[in-house]
């Protein structure tokens, strides 16, 4: 009778094989989140001029060429104007209708939310085809203004997220109590509410910076001929056949994108607003 | 016109015009115009022909060329799903359960790759799956393989790929609703009995029904509607309902065709976010798939 005393779980060793079991799969699924990471990283330092890992020797070869070609440069200056033109028109117009949202009785609110985060959801290579035909239309094609007002649009349901989850931890009441000692609606906002919701309105503006800088789905179908985001760059270049400097490239991008995450973690605890 | 101005302050509609005018403008005029567009016959080398016709939605259901692309794009998405579910919850568990005070950055680490730009972790999946790649090669050093194995410009590729893509949305949007579940009620049900399987398949799954739900509806969605990564994963050759619009807007310049399949590609998303919403509400979750 040996055997059916040995079979038997023992109520103290399975809760633990189930939590090593749980620990083990964590693992595996963090190494596949993180192998293309890896990978990309290993790839940009190698010394051959094709892509090997692991890496044979270690340069730093690649990441000049990559700074040194005027392509990537005016590539990565064209993705940090438009982002930044973007994310400024967004916080502006987002922080805006946020406020009205959760603080006037706004008539069809509902259906304004749902439509203000339609973005979110709505097929990116839908949009960019729509903007292609109607910009055409109307003679935007090609033009910096249109791909900056196509960002907006993208970005916009970040902001407003971000500003709405910050709001409503706030009360209306102080901003009124501002505005009877004297203050104007503005400046109620600015001195006394502003403040307040700073986390959600640096979240909201990451948000949408990261989302207008990374899209390819719109932009690729906005640019005009001489115009290139570097994300577009990268997409074409590989497009043409893989070498280091894409690697030296997406390297760089993935030790500014874990940076900016640090860094965003430690000012306003950007886990609350994911 | 002070009354007017009363109004729009009261209302908010002040403060919300400038948004919407970008919308309606910028968003939903150029979608709408899309639609009489998909009714115009294409002729080929000419342009965009007079007249009307059904025949770019015909097309999508009777052309073998144009169903098989629709099917594999849904087939694809409902793998997508599955796989970052199987795999995506027991993570979420662990980070919504997890007492430690690495946690945060825990979950920090599962939106790093989220924020970071779709290309490179695509051109990542590239060096890994090439027939070239890393996986081949460690394979045939191995001894395991002779030839390689071909993981790219096929469905393994493009299902690796986008399950990598879409994991941190099911993780998150699980880790929410994991957290909302009131742990005395797990302990409940085993101090009545239940063992640890039990209590997982009636207590800890149903609750988290909601977020399965709303999280599965959100990553099919977004699979079907990625551009990049199928692009690159797929090749010029294994297309996608997205690339398929990409090409034909891009490429064959047929864009009456490409706004057809654009519309049904955008009405599919619609349904499915609508009954999202509908099954929030229905549970009281606070964040439906709109809402992201």
């Amino acid at each position: 009778m040996a055997t059916a005393t040995v079979t038997r779980p023992s109520l103290h060793i399975a809760p633990r094989l189930r939590r090593a079991g749980l620990g083990i799969w964590v693992v595996l699924v963090y190494a596949f989140l993180l192998a293309p990471v890896v990978v990309v990283v290993l790839a940009s330092l190698s010394t051959t001029s094709y892509l090997t890992v692991p890496p044979e020797g270690i340069t730093l070869r690649w990441f000049f060429e990559v700074l040194e070609d005027p392509g990537y440069v005016d590539a990565i200056l064209f993705s940090l104007v438009l982002a930044l033109i973007a994310t400024a028109g967004s916080l502006l117009l987002g922080t805006a209708a946020a406020y009205a949202l959760l603080r006037r009785a706004v008539p069809g609110g509902e259906a304004i939310s749902a439509l203000l985060m339609a973005p979110l959801v709505f097929p990116g290579v839908v949009v960019g085809v729509a903007l292609l035909q109607f910009y055409s239309l109307i003679g935007l094609s090609a033009t910096f203004a249109g791909l900056a007002f196509a960002h907006m649009v993208i970005t916009i349901p970040y902001v407003v997220r971000a500003i709405l989850a910050s709001l409503a931890g706030t009360d209306s009441n102080l901003e009124d109590a501002a505005c009877v000692l004297g203050a104007n609606r503005l400046v109620a906002f600015a001195k006394v509410t502003l403040p307040l919701i700073r986390p959600g309105v640096v979240a909201g503006g990451l948000f949408s910076f990261i989302v207008s800088f990374d899209n390819v789905p719109v932009s690729i179908f906005l640019l005009g001929v001489r115009q290139t985001t570097l994300p577009v760059k990268i997409f074409t270049a590989i497009e043409y056949g893989v070498d280091p400097t894409i690697a030296a490239v997406s390297t760089m991008l993935i030790i500014v994108t874990g940076l900016f995450l640090i860094v965003a973690e430690r000012w306003i605890g950007f886990h609350r607003f994911i | 016109m002070t009354r007017l101005l009363g109004h729009l302050r009261r209302t908010g509609l002040g403060l919300l015009s400038p948004s919407l005018l970008l919308l309606l403008l910028v968003f939903l005029i150029p979608v709408a115009i899309m639609v009489p567009l998909s009714f115009r016959p294409y002729l080929p080398g000419q342009g965009i022909g007079e007249g009307w016709t059904l025949a770019n939605y015909t097309k999508l259901f009777t052309d073998a060329y144009y169903y098989e692309i629709v099917g594999r794009t849904i087939f694809l998405g409902l793998a997508v799903t599955l796989l970052t579910l199987v795999i995506g919850y027991p993570l979420a568990y662990f980070l919504a359960r997890s007492r430690s005070r690495w946690r945060h950055w825990l979950t920090i680490l599962v939106v790093f790759p989220l924020l970071l730009n779709l290309v490179v972790r695509t051109f990542g999946w590239m060096t890994l799956l090439a027939n070239r790649g890393v996986i081949n090669l460690a394979l045939q050093d191995l001894g395991w393989i002779e030839q390689p194995i071909r993981l790219m410009f096929n469905f393994t590729g493009l299902l690796i790929g986008l399950t990598h893509i879409f994991l941190p949305f099911m993780v998150l949007v699980l880790i929410g609703v994991i957290q909302n579940i009131d742990r005395d009620l797990e302990d409940a049900a085993k101090v009545l009995g239940a063992n640890w399987g039990t209590t997982f398949l009636k207590v800890t799954l149903p609750l988290s029904l909601p977020g399965i739900v709303s999280g599965s509806i959100l990553v099919f969605v977004l699979s079907i509607s990625a551009l990049v990564t199928p692009r690159l994963l797929g090749g010029p050759t294994y297309k996608v309902m997205s690339t398929l619009i990409y090409d034909q807007f891009l490429q064959l310049l047929d864009w009456p065709a490409g706004s057809a399949m654009a519309l049904m590609l955008t009405l599919i998303v619609l349904v499915l976010v609508f009954l999202s919403g509908v099954i929030a509400r229905r549970f009281g979750m606070q964040g439906s798939v709109a809402q992201g």
